[in-house]
Parts: structure tokens; sequence; C-alpha cells
């Protein structure tokens, strides 16, 4: 059975003696750090530490020396997320600390995604992401993003107080045939009807699905706006992109 | 360039999906209670005002006040009960938008 000191990263070893309580947890991650190799382990102590520029140069160094992808997923990128997941539901950390993880895992899958493509994986589609315009608010939006890269479609996020234009035009760039837009405020809310309207007189509104999300936002004010969906959390968010696909498809 | 195997790399986007569902089920809850702005060291991320926000001299970020006893989110949502409004507005920009197009399909550009 292994043990805790068979794991030679310090930090690991260090986050699992300090946040994982539970014994059942406990026994998988040192289970599984135990039979990881030393760069797996930098990978996911950096990831844990939202570090995206070590994660990001560490992923480069792996794959140059031929590690396999899919071992990089697993025993670096994954595995240090799940260690954030834990540290999150048991508050240890909050959002924000989650966010700068899951762009960690971000950069790291840049690297891996070439090599998706060269093996004919493709993203379920591309999304484009945007809170509305003269709205700053980005935390709802940033999880959506986490939830549909960690789900397998490809995100442009356009950050917050997007206008009309940048949504049209990051729309016919990247051939997205979803949009999403947050908003967080009820003064800015009809600032998505706005950017629909600007679709229909841009003629792409046929061309893309528009969901709408945050907390102000209601399947009233959705229907209203002309909206193709409403999600009310990340989660309906994904399972609403994910109908929208099965539907093109 | 090594390839990967569709199905094994599926396997891996269905072990993410758990993870994160579990973290997106989790912030749900805890936004409830504690302002998702707020990370673990009481400082404020976000990029907008907020009464709750206290500077730290000699910091980027500002702390959070928010002592944890009311709604937070009423600090930084503007008048809760502007959903008329913001509902009139909607309205408004969708009859203003139809009109326009109706006035350029009536009298087209001429090339």
């Amino acid at each position: 059975m292994a043990e805790l000191t068979d794991i030679v990263n310090e930090t690991i070893r260090r986050e699992i003696e300090e946040y994982i309580e539970r014994p059942d947890e406990v026994e998988r991650n040192v289970g599984l750090f135990a039979r990881t190799r030393p760069l797996m382990q930098e990978i996911s102590a950096a990831l844990i530490e939202g570090d995206d520029g070590t994660v990001d140069r560490l992923t480069k160094r792996a794959l140059d020396e031929n590690i396999d992808a899919l071992e990089i997923m697993d025993d670096g990128l994954i595995a240090g997320m799940g260690i954030v997941g834990i540290k999150f539901r048991d508050n240890f950390i909050y959002v924000p600390e989650v966010l700068a993880c899951a762009r960690a895992m971000k950069a790291g899958m840049t690297y891996i995604e070439p090599i998706l493509s060269a093996s004919g994986v493709k993203p379920l589609a591309t999304v484009v992401m945007g809170t509305v315009k003269g709205d700053l608010h980005d935390i709802g939006k940033n999880l959506c993003i986490m939830m549909l890269r960690g789900s397998g479609f490809s995100v442009v996020d356009l950050g917050v107080d997007t206008s009309d234009d940048e949504f049209i035009d990051a729309v016919e760039e990247h051939k997205a045939p979803i949009l999403g837009m947050s908003a967080l405020l009820t003064t800015t809310m009809p600032n998505m009807g706005r950017t629909i309207e600007a679709f229909i007189d841009a003629d792409l509104r046929e061309d893309v699905k528009i969901m709408v999300g945050g907390a102000p936002v209601t399947q009233e004010f959705a229907d209203d706006m002309g909206a193709d969906a409403y999600g009310k959390d990340a989660l309906d968010c994904v399972a609403v992109a994910k109908g929208f696909v099965s539907v093109q498809a | 360039m090594p390839k990967i195997d569709p199905a094994a790399y599926r396997q891996r986007i269905d072990r993410m999906t758990e993870i994160f569902s579990d973290i997106a089920g989790r912030a749900e809850e805890v936004s409830k209670f504690r302002c998702p702005y707020r990370d673990r060291l009481d400082r404020c991320t976000g990029k907008f005002k907020c009464r709750n926000q206290v500077a730290s001299p000699g910091e980027n970020l500002t702390t959070c006040s928010h002592d944890g006893q009311f709604d937070y989110r009423s600090a930084w949502e503007t008048k809760p009960e502007s959903y008329g409004r913001a509902k009139a507005r909607i309205k408004k920009i969708k009859r203003v938008s139809a009109e326009k197009r109706a006035s350029l399909n009536a009298f087209p550009k001429k090339d």
C-alpha cells in the first residue's frame, strides 16, 4: 500500500496532509500520486496553486519529453483539479481560487488540443461567451466557461463590457454556432436584447443559437429578448449548449 | 505527432465533467452565503464598485467587509425592483429595431 512519503513532490504531500480529511480520499490520492512521475506531480502542484505560467511551461516540457498526452491529462491536470475540487468543497478555497486553477488547467490543455485535432477529435462546438456592454461582472460567465471547456466545447471568451459588434465579429471569425451572454444587473440585461437585434440586422440570427444567463435573467426575459434558451446556472449552460449541438447534428 | 484514442479522451472528458459539475454545484451553494468574488484571504476580486469594499494600504485588491449577516447581492446590484424598467427597455429596443428594419425594407438602398 502506498504511503504519503512515496510522493516525491513536497507541495502535493502538504496538500494531501493539510486539506484532504476523508480517509478514502486520502488513500485514493496517495495511491494516485505515489505512482505518478515527478514531472506530473509538479504540473499538479502548479495547477493547485493556480500558476498557469508554470503549468504551461511544464506541460510543454512533458510533451517535448514524449510523455503521452493522456498521461499528462490524467496524472498532471485532472489529478490536480481533483484536489482543487476537494479543497473547494471543504471551504479551504473559494470561487476566485477555483477559477485561477481552471485557467491553469486551460493553459495545459492548450498544448494537448493540437494533438486532439491531429487525432481527429473535434470539440463539440465553438461557443462565444461574454458579459454584455456596461456590465463588469464575470464570475458566472467564467464558471460556465470552465464547465463548457471541461465538457469538450471550445470557448472564445470575450470578457466583460462586450459590445454588439464584438459579439458579432467573434461569432463570424470563429464560425461559432453558439453565443452565450451574461448579465448581472437589471440595467444591463436589456443589452442582451440589443445584441440579439444586432444579429438580426446583420442577417446572422439564423446562423447562431443564443443562450442567456445571469442572476437577474429569467426564462420570461429570455423569451422577451428573443434568445433561444436560458441557462439558470453553469450546469444548465452546458446542458443547453449540448442540446443545441444535438439539434444541429 | 502521437495520436490520442478518441474513446480514451472521451473518458477523460467525462471525469473532468464530473469534477467541474461538483465544483459548479458547490459554487451555487457557497454563493448564497459568501460573495463569489471574495477570495480565501477575504479580498475582493470584482472589477466593479461594491459598498463592502474596503481599501487595503499597499494592496491592489480591496478587502471585503461583508459580515455574512445579510444577502450580499444587494451591495452590487442596482435596485432589484427595476425589473419593470428592464422589461420596458427590452420592449422598446425590439420596437425600435423592427421599425428601423421596416423602414429600410420600405426604402431599399439603390445599387
